[in-house]
């Protein structure tokens, strides 16, 4: 049987600050901009917003969390924003990453807790070299790493990759495919970080490593920046200026399993099929049914985990899927139409969403999948844990 | 240590991981191994990871494993690493259980290093500490 919220809520308004390296404002002052557009663009005041949700968390372990300064808390803009005088519901996610903010809205919208959700994602660049770990000590799980030369996430996600590759006989050259396609998607979207540099496999494959097999255009790009979407029920939406994108279903990553990276490194699989699974069920879709796909890509093999893991390919094949323009705007699967975070800039699985928004309800300009009917989006990776859910154009 | 070695990160012991450090520092490796189902975990948990029972303590383990991957760092972003980059990361898998790993540190680029090659563990005074390190064997 279906699940009985499918179609029931749906996303209205969409908002976005620039997403810059070094912005002219704090972080806070950006996140309120994004989230007034996306009010003002849903054809709503802000008094009408009674609900919050975000994922808060720091760019990288380590780095600061000064409220509107590093991240933007609910806290925040319960203070700041000027919403309804009473907000009447909020959720603060600290796992799950931002997909999470939404699908507790969907929540709170049908058991009436309140009428209108506005979620968002503000991402903060420490000055300082980005992602630097300077202590003399480490505790914790850290202390079986730190003092091994081994700290960053990126560094467990190059050994992930060297696992993938190694297990299904890939060489990293294939990876050029995909993240050009990221790069050429970005040339298209006028907001992101990299519209105006285009990307050659010469250069993607002349890049300076990073953790080898991760080189430089293999990890996404750090912005300073916020998105921002407002979501409401279905009933109210009908009613609202823009075509709504109807969410249809929705799943996390409830993998069993002990929190430690390196226990994950190649459970791709097993943990990312139910995940897929959780979201395809309650939509009552399958992988065939998906017309464009936003599959997160804080590191580019990120992306491979999910085409295989939410059934677009078949274990191990995902390099091979993606190569002749196969993921391409006018391939079998277009694929981080917006540029991913690889392109667009990081925004921790928010861009994704909001493109997702954008192709059903024919808002993605210059690179618009014509009749769009469904898209999927999943953020996180299924090595560590994230959510997701599809998109429809019809409820 | 001259004067002029960066310091080095070293780790926090707490009461959980005391013993694998006190066992280190005797040259011994030891792992934390659950007393009613024999499963081994690492890093250290309060709960075994697989039955969940709180009897837990660490046993000796042999030392030889196996390489399950590795990464070639080239950032200069961790306290005492900064000059030694590109140095290698390696992710051992010891023989006493499927995807037991632990991390260790290698000099230099990967060069000859295949998944699956034999490793075994040799120990590094750093600073107080002593560090259980692996070699591959080539």
């Amino acid at each position: 049987m279906a699940w009985e919220g499918k179609g029931k809520t749906a996303v209205v308004g969409l908002g976005m600050s620039k997403l810059t390296r070094r912005a002219d404002k704090p972080l806070g002052a950006l996140a309120l901009d994004a989230c007034y557009a996306a009010i003002a663009d849903a054809g709503l005041k802000p008094s009408d917003i009674d609900g919050l949700a975000t994922y808060p968390d720091q760019p990288f372990r380590g780095a600061g969390n000064r409220d509107g300064e590093d991240l933007v808390n609910a806290l925040f803009l319960m203070t700041h924003g000027e919403f309804a005088p009473d907000i009447k519901w909020y959720a603060q996610i600290s796992t799950g990453m931002i997909a999470s903010a939404p699908i507790e809205g969907v929540n709170a919208l049908m058991s009436g807790a309140c009428n209108y959700v506005l979620f968002w994602r503000a991402m903060h660049i420490p000055k300082g070299t980005y992602n630097s770990f300077r202590g003399y000590q480490a505790g914790g799980d850290g202390q079986f790493g730190a003092p091994y030369g081994h700290v960053h996430g990126y560094q467990t996600h190059a050994m992930a990759y060297r696992h993938y590759l190694n297990k299904y006989n890939h060489n990293r050259e294939k990876m050029a495919a995909l993240v050009t396609n990221s790069r050429k998607n970005a040339n298209l979207n006028p907001n992101a970080f990299f519209h105006e540099q285009p990307m050659s496999v010469e250069d993607y494959l002349n890049a300076r490593m990073i953790a080898d097999p991760l080189a430089l255009f293999d990890c996404d790009v750090p912005v300073e920046g916020c998105t921002a979407l407002v979501m409401t029920t279905a009933d109210r939406a009908k009613d609202l200026k823009n075509k709504p994108a109807y969410i249809a279903g929705y799943g996390q990553n409830t993998a069993h399993r002990p929190e430690y990276m390196t226990y994950m490194i190649d459970d791709y699989l097993a943990a990312g099929r139910p995940h897929a699974g959780k979201i395809y069920e309650r939509a009552g879709m399958g992988p065939k049914d998906i017309d464009v796909a936003e599959l997160y890509d804080g590191f580019s093999p990120s992306t491979l985990y999910w085409l295989e893991a939410a059934g677009f390919c078949g274990e191990g094949e995902a390099l091979d899927f993606v190569q002749n323009g196969n993921v391409s705007l006018t391939g079998s699967l277009p694929l981080n139409t917006f540029g991913g975070s690889l392109s667009e800039g990081r925004l921790h699985g928010m861009g994704h969403l909001a493109e997702a928004v954008r192709q059903v309800t024919d808002r993605a300009e210059g690179r618009q999948i014509k009749g769009a009917n469904t898209s999927i989006a999943i953020d996180g990776s299924p090595l560590l844990r994230g959510s997701g859910m599809i998109f429809t154009r019809e409820p | 240590m001259t004067s002029n070695t960066p310091r080095r990160v070293v780790p926090q012991p707490d009461e959980l991981t005391q013993p694998f450090w006190d066992a280190a520092a005797e040259n011994k490796l030891v792992v934390q191994r659950c007393q009613d189902c024999q499963f081994w975990s690492h890093p250290p948990r309060i709960m075994c990871n697989k039955c969940h029972s709180l009897n837990q303590k660490y046993e000796q383990v042999s030392g030889k494993g196996r390489l399950y991957s590795w990464a070639v760092m080239h950032m200069q972003s961790i306290t005492g690493f900064e000059d030694r980059v590109p140095y290698t990361t390696l992710l051992v898998e010891l023989e006493e259980q499927p995807k037991l790993l632990l991390l260790s540190y290698m000099d230099g680029s990967d060069e000859g290093l295949k998944v699956g090659q034999p490793c075994e563990v040799y120990f590094e005074k750093v600073e107080d500490f002593t560090l259980p390190q692996f070699r591959v064997l080539k």
